[in-house]
Parts: C-alpha cells; sequence; structure tokens
C-alpha cells in the first residue's frame, strides 16, 4: 500500500512517509489466540513460538520467557557500572547496605542475595527497569495472556520490512501453518500489524479487482445484451473498451512503472464510463443509416462531453497524491481512448455488421415520460433543501485524518490496537528523530536531551520517552563512567566504613568489588558489538541506519501538550519533532487543497469548452445546472449518512461531473424528432444503467478507498441522469418538433 | 496431606527466622498469615518491618512499608513463583499440584509429617534448593527453605483458634 502514499514535502513529512513504508516498526506482527480454556492457548502458544523461532524469519519471537533471557541478563550484569549510572562514595555505599539490609528482611531477600551482595549501588535493577518496558502481560504456564482477557499473546519481529508483500505473506502464512501444526482445537488465530495490513490491503483489493472485473463485465454485458439482443453489438462495444484499457494499463506503466492493485480495481469499473461511448454511437444509429450520418448527428454532443470528462480528471492527475494521479491518469487515458475507437473504428464495425438498435419504441411512451417535465421546477426542491441544509451546518464534514483513508479495514486496525496495547508495544503516534554521522552522534545528541526530556515528564507534558540511550550509554558516558570508578583500595576502604555496623560478614562485598575493580579494565559496549544478540533486536528500532546517516527516534508517550512540547524542542537544534498523526492530516489536507485548486481550474476548463461548444449560455447554465445539481445532492445525501468526506470523494464528484455531463449534452441537443429523443433516452438510461452497477459493486467492495468511490458515483450518477433528464432536455411546451 | 484440603480457611501467627552467609547473625520477624482456598494466601509481617504479601491465584501484590504496592505476575518470575507454591501448595493440600513444581517425598505418620520438596524447573532450583514443610494433623507447624547457596528462611506456625 505504501507506493499509494504521498511522499510528502516538507523534512517531517518525508520521515513520517519514511517511517509508515520502511520503518522498524512496521515489521511488527501481533498475533493473540483465543476461544479455548487457558492451558490450551498456553500450550499453543508455546508451541506457535518454538516453530516460529525455528523457521528463522523473525528477528524477534516473544511470547512468554521472562522479558530477559539468562544470557542478555549476564550480559548486563557484568557490564551495569558501565550502562547504568551509580555513587561509590562512603554515604552513598551506606544507603546502599542499608537498603539491602531491609531487602534481605522483607520478601525480595532471594533477588537480593542473586543481584544486591555484588551491587550495593542498584546499577543492575535500574538497568532492569529500563529494559523491561510497560507491558502489561501476565504470564500463565510460560505464555503471555492479555491482562483482562484470556487470550495468549506473542510478538514477532519479521526481518524483512513490513511494506515487503510477498516476504509478509510468506510470515504470516508460517504463522498461521505453525498455528495449525500446534493441534489448535476450536482456538482462534488473531494476527494483526502494520505488515499484516498491508498484506491483508493487498489481498483484499486483489481479491475485490478479481471479482469486481468479473461480476461488472457479466452484469454489463447482461444489459447491453437486454438492451441490443445481439451478441455482434456486444462484441462491437467491447472492442473500443478491451483496448482502452489495455491503452490505460499501458500508459500508467509508462508513467509510474508499477500498475497499482487499486488503480486497476478502479480501472476495471471505468469500464462503466468508457462503455458509455459505443453504446451511445451504437444506440443512436437508425437501422439501415450509414455510421458517418449517425456520427454527425451526436458528433457535436459526443466531443463535448469527451473533451469536459477528460478535463474533469484533470484535477485528479494534478492532485499530486501518487495515488489518485495513477487512478487520474488511468482514467482520462482510458475514456480519450476509448472515445477515440469509437469515433474512428466502431463506425466500420458497425456498417460492417449491420448493427444498430432494435425499433426506438413507441412515441406515445415517450410523450408520457417527457410529461414529467412539465413538473420540473419541482426539482428545484431537493437542489434547494440540499443547499440550504448544507449551508446550515456550515457546509459538509471534512476528514482530517489520513488513517480513515487507509485501506485498512476499521476492525483490523482496532483489533491491532487491542493488542499492541496488551502487550505495551509503541503505537509510533509522536517522536523526536535526531541523526547524526554515526551511532554515537546520535547517542551523545541524545544525552544532551535528557535533561529536557527529565523536566518534560516531571511538568506532565510527557509521560515517559523510550529511547536509544536510555537502553545504550553513548562511549563518552561509558568511558566517563569508567574513569569515575574508585580503585579497588579506595573502593574497599570506603566499604569498610559503611558496613560499620551492620551485621554483614567482611567478606560479603567481594562480588562487588570485583566486579568494579573488572569494569575498570573494560571497554564501552558499542552497538556493533551487540550485532545478532537478543539485546540487539531491542535496540535495532531506536537506533538505525538509513540514507546514509544514523538515525535515533525519541518514541513518546502520553503527550498531554503538544504545543508546549514543540515550544520547549524550538532551541535545540537537530531535533524534529513530528506528531505522525497531525504530520498525516497536514499532508492530506495540503494534497486536497491542491485538489481543490486544480478542480476550480478544469471547472473553467470545462464552462469553457461549454461555452464554445454550445454558443447558447441558456444551454450552457442548464447543462451545469444539471450537473450542479447532482454534485450539490449527492454532498448532502453523503453528509446526512454521516459520512465525512475526503480527497477521494473529491475525485469520485470529479466522475460524477464527467458522467453528468455526459448526460446533459446529449439531452440538451436541439431541434430532435421524437423518435430520435426516444433513442437517446433509452440509450443514456442504459448507459446509466452500467454505471450504477459497476459503481454500485465498487460499493460492496472490501478497500475503503474504493468503497467510497463506488458510493459516491452509483449515487451521483442516479441523481444526473434524473436532473439531467429534467434541466437538460427541452420541456414538452418548447418542442419544436 | 489429603486432611490439609478440607480446611477451607486458616489464620495463623508466625515467626521468621532468615540465617545469611552474607551476615554475621540471623534475621527475625514476626506476624501474620491467612490462606483461604483454594490459592489465596496474605503474608502480613508486623515487626520489625511491616509488609504486606498477597498472592491470589497468579498475582502477587507486595506492600513494604508505605511504599506502593507492586503487583508481580508470577507465571513471569518462576523462581518467585516455586517459593510461593512451597508454602501455599501444603497449605492447599494439593499434592498434584505440589508434584508439578517439585519432587515430593512425603516421610512421618499423622501425628508428624515432613514433606521434602525439590523443585522441577532449573531456574526456581538456582535459587530454592529445596523446601521442607512439616506439621501434624491438618496443620502445618514449619516451613524450611534452603537457598542454593546454603542461606535458610525457616517459619514456624502458630494456629489461630
Amino acid at each position: 500500500m505504501a507506493d499509494f502514499l504521498p511522499q510528502g514535502g516538507t523534512e517531517a513529512a518525508r520521515l513520517v512517509m519514511q517511517e509508515a513504508r520502511a520503518g522498524s516498526a512496521t515489521g511488527l506482527i501481533l498475533i493473540g489466540i483465543e476461544g479455548a480454556p487457558v492451558t490450551d492457548l498456553a500450550r499453543i502458544s508455546v508451541a506457535v513460538a518454538a516453530s516460529l523461532r525455528e523457521a528463522d524469519l523473525f528477528s524477534v519471537v516473544a511470547g512468554g520467557q521472562a522479558a530477559l533471557a539468562d544470557t542478555d541478563q549476564a550480559d548486563l550484569f557484568a557490564r551495569r557500572y558501565l550502562l547504568a549510572p551509580a555513587e561509590f562514595d562512603t554515604p552513598s555505599l551506606r544507603r546502599g547496605l542499608e537498603g539491602l539490609l531491609r531487602q534481605l528482611r522483607s520478601s525480595t531477600a532471594p533477588l537480593a542475595i542473586q543481584f544486591g551482595l555484588a551491587d550495593p549501588p542498584g546499577a543492575f535493577l535500574a538497568l532492569i527497569r529500563t529494559w523491561i518496558g510497560t507491558s502489561q502481560v501476565r504470564t500463565i504456564d510460560g505464555a503471555w495472556f492479555a491482562p483482562d482477557t484470556d487470550r495468549a499473546l506473542l510478538l514477532a519481529r519479521t526481518r524483512a520490512g513490513g511494506m515487503d508483500v510477498p516476504a509478509q505473506e510468506t510470515a504470516t502464512a508460517v504463522i498461521e501453518a505453525a498455528f495449525r501444526a500446534a493441534n489448535p482445537g476450536p482456538a482462534r488465530l488473531l494476527v494483526a500489524g502494520p505488515a499484516v495490513f498491508a498484506r491483508d490491503a493487498a489481498r483484499a483489493i486483489k481479491g475485490d479487482v478479481h471479482r469486481i472485473a468479473i461480476v461488472s463485465t457479466t452484469l454489463v454485458v447482461l444489459l447491453l445484451w437486454w438492451r441490443f439482443r445481439s451478441p455482434l453489438v456486444i462484441a462491437a462495444i467491447a472492442a473500443p473498451v478491451v483496448f482502452s484499457v489495455a491503452v490505460a494499463v499501458v500508459a500508467v506503466q509508462a508513467a509510474y512503472g508499477t500498475v497499482h492493485g487499486v488503480a486497476l480495481g478502479f480501472g476495471a469499473t471505468m469500464l462503466g464510463v468508457s462503455v458509455d461511448y459505443p453504446v451511445l454511437m451504437i444506440g443512436h444509429r437508425k437501422r439501415g443509416e450509414p455510421a458517418a450520418a449517425t456520427r454527425a448527428r451526436i458528433g457535436p454532443a459526443f466531443i463535448l462531453a469527451v473533451i469536459t470528462a477528460t478535463l474533469g480528471l484533470a484535477a485528479m492527475v494534478l492532485s499530486g497524491f501518487p495515488g489518485l494521479a495513477q487512478l487520474g491518469v488511468f482514467a482520462a487515458v482510458g475514456l480519450a481512448t476509448a472515445a477515440a475507437a469509437t469515433w474512428w473504428l466502431l463506425p466500420r464495425l458497425v456498417v460492417a455488421a449491420n448493427l444498430a438498435p432494435v425499433a426506438a419504441g413507441n412515441p406515445a411512451w415517450l410523450l408520457r415520460v417527457e410529461r414529467l417535465r412539465q413538473g420540473r421546477l419541482l426539482g428545484l426542491l431537493p437542489v434547494l433543501a440540499a443547499a440550504g441544509w448544507l449551508g446550515a451546518i456550515g457546509g459538509p464534514a471534512w476528514e482530517g485524518d489520513l488513517a480513515n483513508l487507509s485501506p485498512v479495514p476499521a476492525a483490523s486496525r482496532a483489533l491491532d490496537a487491542e493488542l499492541r496495547g496488551a502487550l505495551g508495544a509503541p503505537d509510533v503516534g509522536q517522536i523526536l528523530i535526531l541523526r547524526g554521522r554515526d551511532p554515537e552522534a546520535v547517542l551523545v545528541a541524545q544525552e544532551a536531551l535528557l535533561p529536557l526530556l527529565d523536566s518534560l515528564r516531571n511538568e506532565g507534558v510527557i509521560a515517559g520517552a523510550e529511547f536509544a540511550t536510555r537502553l545504550l550509554p553513548s562511549a563518552a558516558v561509558q568511558s566517563a563512567r569508567i574513569a569515575a570508578l574508585p580503585d579497588p583500595l579506595t573502593l574497599a576502604a570506603r566499604l569498610e566504613q559503611a558496613r560499620d555496623g551492620l551485621p554483614f560478614r567482611p567478606g560479603a562485598f567481594q562480588p562487588f568489588l570485583d566486579a568494579v575493580a573488572a569494569s575498570r579494565g573494560m571497554a564501552p559496549l558499542r552497538p556493533a558489538d551487540l550485532a545478532g544478540s537478543p539485546i540487539a533486536a531491542r535496540l535495532d528500532p531506536l537506533l538505525f541506519q538509513r540514507d546514509g546517516a544514523w538515525q535515533g527516534p525519541v518514541v513518546l508517550a502520553g503527550v498531554s501538550d503538544p504545543a508546549r512540547l514543540a515550544a520547549a524542542l524550538a532551541g535545540h537544534r537537530g531535533v524534529v519533532y513530528v506528531d505522525m498523526r497531525a504530520e498525516l492530516g497536514g499532508i492530506l489536507s495540503g494534497y486536497t487543497a491542491r485538489a481543490w485548486r486544480w478542480l476550480g481550474w478544469s471547472g473553467l476548463a470545462v464552462l469553457l469548452v461549454l461555452a464554445i461548444g454550445l454558443r447558447d449560455p441558456m444551454r450552457v447554465m442548464r447543462v451545469l445546472g444539471a450537473v450542479g445539481a447532482a454534485l450539490l445532492v449527492t454532498v448532502a445525501a453523503l453528509t446526512a449518512a454521516g459520512v465525512r468526506l475526503s480527497l477521494i470523494h473529491l475525485v469520485a464528484l470529479q466522475l460524477v461531473a464527467g458522467v453528468g455531463l455526459d448526460y446533459a449534452l446529449f439531452f440538451t441537443r436541439r431541434q430532435l424528432d421524437a423518435e430520435e429523443r426516444a433513442r437517446t433516452l433509452r440509450t443514456l438510461v442504459t448507459c446509466n444503467g452500467m454505471t450504477l452497477l459497476t459503481f454500485g459493486l465498487l460499493a460492496a467492495c472490501q478497500t475503503p478507498l474504493l468503497r467510497d468511490i463506488g458510493v459516491t458515483v452509483a449515487a451521483g450518477a442516479l441523481l444526473a441522469m434524473a436532473f439531467s433528464f429534467l434541466f437538460a432536455g427541452q420541456a414538452p411546451s418548447e418542442d419544436l418538433a | 496431606m489429603a486432611g490439609l484440603a478440607i480446611v477451607p480457611e486458616r489464620r495463623a501467627t508466625f515467626q521468621e527466622t532468615r540465617r545469611f552467609a552474607a551476615l554475621d547473625q540471623p534475621l527475625i520477624s514476626t506476624g501474620h498469615l491467612l490462606y483461604r482456598r483454594p490459592s489465596y494466601l496474605a503474608k502480613t509481617t508486623d515487626w520489625p518491618q511491616p509488609e504486606s504479601l498477597v498472592v491470589d491465584g497468579g498475582r502477587l501484590v507486595l506492600t513494604e512499608g508505605n511504599a506502593p504496592p507492586r503487583v508481580l505476575d508470577l507465571g513471569g518470575i518462576p523462581e518467585l513463583r516455586t517459593l510461593v507454591d512451597a508454602i501455599r501448595g501444603p497449605l492447599a493440600g494439593d499434592l498434584t499440584a505440589l508434584r508439578r513444581a517439585f519432587t515430593v517425598t512425603a516421610t512421618g505418620d499423622a501425628g508428624g509429617w515432613i514433606l521434602d520438596l525439590m523443585p522441577l524447573d532449573a531456574r526456581a532450583a538456582r535459587l530454592l534448593q529445596r523446601a521442607q514443610v512439616s506439621g501434624r494433623e491438618t496443620e502445618v507447624t514449619t516451613v524450611r527453605l534452603v537457598q542454593a547457596n546454603g542461606d535458610e528462611q525457616q517459619m514456624k506456625i502458630r494456629p489461630l483458634s
């Protein structure tokens, strides 16, 4: 899905999109197992974790073992005086010993014996606390469980990036296979995470595209069969459409390198619009008439319709939103090609096979229908009501949250949030990004920020923060700590003083003295030394190389006052504060504004083309009035249904305008006899039916983006048909025939 | 042993003596115990250092003095779970549960019995070498825990009422 997202203009925006595309958080897979007795769930979870560890696709598989493995714990323990701060003066040591004695009296005595005698300053305890994090899981029979439901939890991170869809397909397939192999019985597997979303979205789009392509083609063919009763006519109509889809795919491929699944899905429904052209041509032909004559009769309306529809799509192309631009190019090229093929190719086919519709029908039927136009002023009522209501509520509601534009269904996002909360896995919302030449530079920069972060936490501006230097301080800090360690004799003397009057035996703290002496000879631990260890898996997402620079995000939790935070950071050079949601919203509104601007220009261009083509202000007004009425009532209906309008709806409305112009232009043709008017009405009803069928199907898609387009266009096309019939056509009293 | 399982609730006082290799004198404390079937155990130390330790199912809540309570997940800390099981298991009279965590050796008769418990979990065994629970009839009278390093903790239990 990532290639469907925009690049972003500002540095922060670029970082946000980069993070969304390839950030290490994107490889995270959250797994839940539920629906069976707890002991079964634990057994399944342990078995799944074991198979996943064997699969070697994952850099981390966590689901039940203690927060830190023994070897990790030993590593951290050995380096405790490098990695965590500690005081070695006599009063501090005395406080440490007193604390230790208290602990020996308490229920935590075993821990005091295990770690405390070797570490009276308590450096290791502080270190462990930073490594353990904020998970709320409980452990049952060696498996993690959610805090308040019987759901086993596992966490895995793929080695491949989250947007590497084939790799994610493999990873999730392995998870599902591991689950089935664990003899799950009635238990259910839940999987969430950005990587799973990417896969699900790709899968849903693929499924949608297949279904739509097949079903909508079938329905359109059935409709055409009902209308024309001739396989030859259907073949002739199919020719320009198939040709136009092929050309559109090639054009998008040439322009963008790849054709996105969404563009293809959308393209399949563009059939519903581009198929109008051959239908209009054949539908208007009189039996035995030379094709050129038909073309001459409908020519002006046909050409105007094609030009205005294609112009309308320009706004989509020029919005700059990459996915939409692809859709726009696809649609514009497809429409223009279908029109051109209809204009130059179809007449030959039509004449060769002598194709024409069945009889135009009984004129009495037509007159009855056209009599509806006598009351067309009543048609203004819904338009005025829509305008009045929209005005009263201050215009339609706008969607500012890019998340709601994502192709991920809301239910999946809710599951992700739930599992994430239980596991304490960070949800990247607000982060500070620091960069440097090498890891050390990044760590030093983070350390410079420490006092500020502490004071922000004390003021309650943030609840907490997770970042690399808390886990692994810079080599500079570690060296300083090593240099500050007292020599063995001094330390032994101080300890002796501190011990005075306490019941500790003389040799009790030998492990501590040994550890400090050993630490004096250690070299600082650097990120590179950790490569491949389980500790590295924890550190990697917080310190990584990208685009030649090293980055160290500070992941903030519980930001209560973003404005204060931004102000506090203003003085710090090189620190970029990124509020992912606000940033994404900003990116989105930028694109929406741009799309509006281009929509304005293309509207003007359409007006100009209509003025030149129709040469009659009254008819221009009637055509535009019909289309405008359809758009207005569609927007009002969507808003009334609780829909928040987005860029996607804007695009869909352009399509409605294009389709509506088709209808209005054909209805507004002058000096037609009853037979021709009947042909026009029947043909346009056929066109409208095809649009409703294809876009109506789109409305049943799983992909929210396609669904929004489907609903908007289907509703808009129906309204456009009604208003074009009422407003653009001539009233019976004006009939000159 | 099975007789223990009949008693739904027990209240008792205890005196605990801890001997550490690192200390040149034992640490003594006193307090009271409350056990409720099947898995609730509260150990309240009154002197010299107030502390409350409540285990309910898999959750352990430890409150030292006036400090805020700390909640620990027993499942995540096998060492601690074994320590708790060594005390709670005999009180519950659930031999099956005890056998899941320990090698159990029982000696004596109803008038005076001893359960020797050796932890099965390797990580737990590094901390707790063995536990010895003795009692008579349906009462537990002594729990003795021996750490791997030889440190020892002995709790004498006197039932209330």
